[in-house]
């Protein structure tokens, strides 16, 4: 269950990425072509509207931004100040986190339930009654975006449901934190050594964003290992 | 009174080690409950509204085309031809090495991703060569900075969002000092490596450079696509990042082939990953900037400082130490994010140029970027070198000192940064 919506979260974000540039480039090459005068050709793209295209790419990108950050989440991939709290004794450093990890969750729970009740009271209370047959009264219907004329409310539900699933992920890692004292974060100590050091394989990309770089906590068990050492 | 309490509220959060974006939110939810009667449901809006801005949308494009451009076939060939023009100098790989950082900043809009992509093929081969690892390591995390002053640049995409200033003209003003800031680089390369006579290449016949140019001709196609599309009018900055995106995808899985098809959605998915996580912070500022202006804080500092304050020279400075400190602490995005609200007002005020006061930030986010404690480059070069990061600081500290008077330079002379934009009529 948990792996669908794993799953269906990583594709979600990166059809949305795929989209977004796509259509913002076939606007783009629409716009150039369509100043050549090609028989028929031309006529053709003319009649072809893309006006859209630009509101379309930022509500696609801003979706993608509400989920990939709930994506991060479980990434690791979010970036802090840690210089303070890696230089504690495992034992301090696992009550910041633990703070950490709840603070966030507390933050986008409330932000989703916020977004949540600005839908409802923009748009969605009245479409779930009219969905159901049943007298709006005095409710408003809700404003529609400029150009592709959605209602606003369906668009801003990114908001809600992207913080619920990030909240859902904070206190997610806080469990397995709690459990194991591990974080999410990218695992680089099997590069191997300095001749065999390539570029980064594809899809490993955002390890940039995720070294023990005193932007991230570390783990627990890092401090174990250098006392071994 | 407010000013102490939204700043000491912030740093405390931020210094319990949460992500920065949670704690610009948690401050302002703090502050709004507390204190203020603003409707607290247009927070929530605001973290959409936030980022509802086409010209945000350039940095995942950036980053997307960043990443297909990372894996290695374009560096190699960059490098290849830039060791063919100057490797024959003292210096030999090292040059070749800040002239490609030069080059591949110049289609890419990240500092660390520039050191991955130059650093992995070079260093391996500088070492081959008989460089020292030390010499190699401070060239590569310096030269790397360059990706964010030499356009496009997802650091100045931030800073314009803050301040509403042109990206376009930010990114023509990058390109003089870009070019100056690798000149000095590669000067201290050659002199050092003069000094203690580290070896050189021999030197490459007018074929081989041509051959070499010719096959690094799709990258630095790129360069042309995004800067003369964007100051011929052709793209807005944005399209022109989406253009390059689409553009280094074919060249990386047609051309090049670096990359497979079934790589594509991984790539997408990392990038998607990268770029969430700046926009998150993206939002987060944008909620904590309304908060200030809200406030009246900008203003008032902007008051205080024309009252009491030290005058053009003594504001460059302070914010120069700012940046710098800051840089100890956070990482670039965020620190323009946060702090280009507050000290852009009072730069309007004292008259300096918008465009002048973006590159001067940059510039301190790249000095930022290469010392510790968290400079990202230096944690990529480690990752790459094996070094420590205590060594790694060492060895970076000729280069970082001609960093640093490039920043004085920079900061006091605008016409470093103006001249070019000045001159293509892109500002008045």
């Amino acid at each position: 269950m948990l792996k669908i919506l794993d799953r269906l979260e990583e594709i979600l974000i990166s059809l949305l990425m795929a989209g977004a540039t796509l259509i913002t480039f076939v606007s783009v090459v629409h716009r150039y072509l369509a100043g050549v005068a090609i028989p028929h050709l031309q006529d053709w793209l003319l009649s072809i509207d893309l006006s859209w295209s630009q509101e379309l790419t930022v509500i696609m990108f801003v979706w993608m931004a509400k989920f990939g950050a709930a994506y991060g989440v479980r990434t690791g991939i979010h970036v802090g100040v840690d210089v303070l709290i890696n230089r504690l004794s495992d034992k301090n450093r696992f009550k910041f986190i633990v703070i950490g990890l709840l603070a966030g969750a507390f933050f986008t729970g409330t932000i989703g339930t916020l977004g949540a009740r600005f839908v409802w009271e923009n748009g969605a209370h009245y479409a779930f009654l009219t969905a159901r047959g049943l007298a709006t009264g005095d409710l408003p219907e809700g404003p529609i975006t400029p150009d592709l004329e959605w209602h606003t409310w369906m668009v801003y539900s990114a908001v809600p449901l992207g913080s619920w699933l990030m909240c859902f992920r904070f206190l997610q890692v806080a469990v397995a934190f709690i459990r194991t004292g591990e974080l999410p974060h990218h695992d680089h100590g099997h590069v191997a050594g300095l001749e065999e050091e390539a570029p980064p394989k594809p899809g490993e990309e955002d390890r940039i964003y995720r070294m023990e770089d005193d932007l991230h906590p570390r783990d627990l068990h890092d401090g174990d290992e250098e006392e071994r050492k | 009174m407010s000013v102490a309490l939204i700043f000491g509220l912030l740093v405390v959060l931020m210094l319990t080690g949460m992500p920065i974006s949670i704690s610009l939110g948690l401050t302002v939810l703090t502050f709004l409950w507390t204190m203020t009667q603003v409707p607290i449901e247009s927070v929530a809006m605001k973290l959409f509204t936030g980022i509802e801005n086409f010209e945000i949308m350039a940095i995942p494009f950036f980053i997307l085309a960043g990443n297909f451009l990372t894996h290695g076939g374009v560096a190699r060939r960059m490098i290849r031809f830039a060791t063919t023009m100057v490797g024959h100098w003292y210096g030999g790989l090292g040059l070749s090495g800040v002239v490609a950082c030069a080059l591949f900043a110049a289609i890419s809009g990240s500092s660390p991703a520039t050191v991955v992509a130059i650093g992995s093929i070079l260093l391996p081969a500088m070492m081959k060569a008989g460089f020292p690892k030390r010499f190699g390591a401070g060239i590569i995390t310096t030269s790397g900075a360059l990706g964010i002053l030499i356009p496009p640049s997802i650091v100045m995409v931030m800073y314009s969002v803050s301040t509403n200033t042109s990206v376009g003209a930010l990114f023509m003003a990058g390109v003089v000092p870009g070019i100056v800031l690798a000149s000095m680089l590669g000067f201290t390369t050659w002199y050092r490596a003069r000094k203690f006579d580290y070896p050189r290449q021999p030197k490459a016949t007018w074929a081989e450079r041509f051959k070499a140019f010719r096959e690094s001709i799709w990258g630095l196609l790129l360069i042309v696509v995004v800067m003369g599309g964007i100051y011929t009018g052709m793209f807005t900055p944005t399209e022109a990042a989406a253009v390059s995106a689409v553009y280094s995808f074919f060249i990386a899985v047609f051309v090049y082939k670096d990359l497979g098809f079934k790589d594509v959605p991984k790539v997408l998915l990392n990038s998607a990953n990268m770029s969430a996580m700046l926009l998150y912070i993206i939002t987060n500022a944008v909620l904590f900037s309304f908060l200030m202006t809200f406030q009246n804080i900008p203003q008032a500092m902007a008051d205080w400082m024309i009252q009491e304050g030290p005058g053009v020279v003594g504001f460059l400075l302070i914010a120069n130490i700012l940046l710098l400190a800051a840089g100890n602490f956070m990482e670039a995005s965020s620190i323009v994010l946060i702090l280009a609200p507050i000290l852009f007002p009072i730069a309007m005020k004292l008259g300096i140029n918008p465009i002048h006061f973006g590159v001067m930030m940059v510039v301190n986010m790249e000095v930022g970027m290469c010392h510790p404690p968290v400079g990202l480059n230096l944690y990529v070069a480690s990752g790459i070198t094996k070094m420590g990061i205590t060594e790694l600081t060492v060895a970076v500290w000729p280069w970082l000192l001609t960093m640093l008077v490039f920043l004085a330079l920079v900061t006091y002379w605008p016409p470093l940064s103006l001249w070019l934009p000045t001159t293509l009529g892109m500002i008045h």
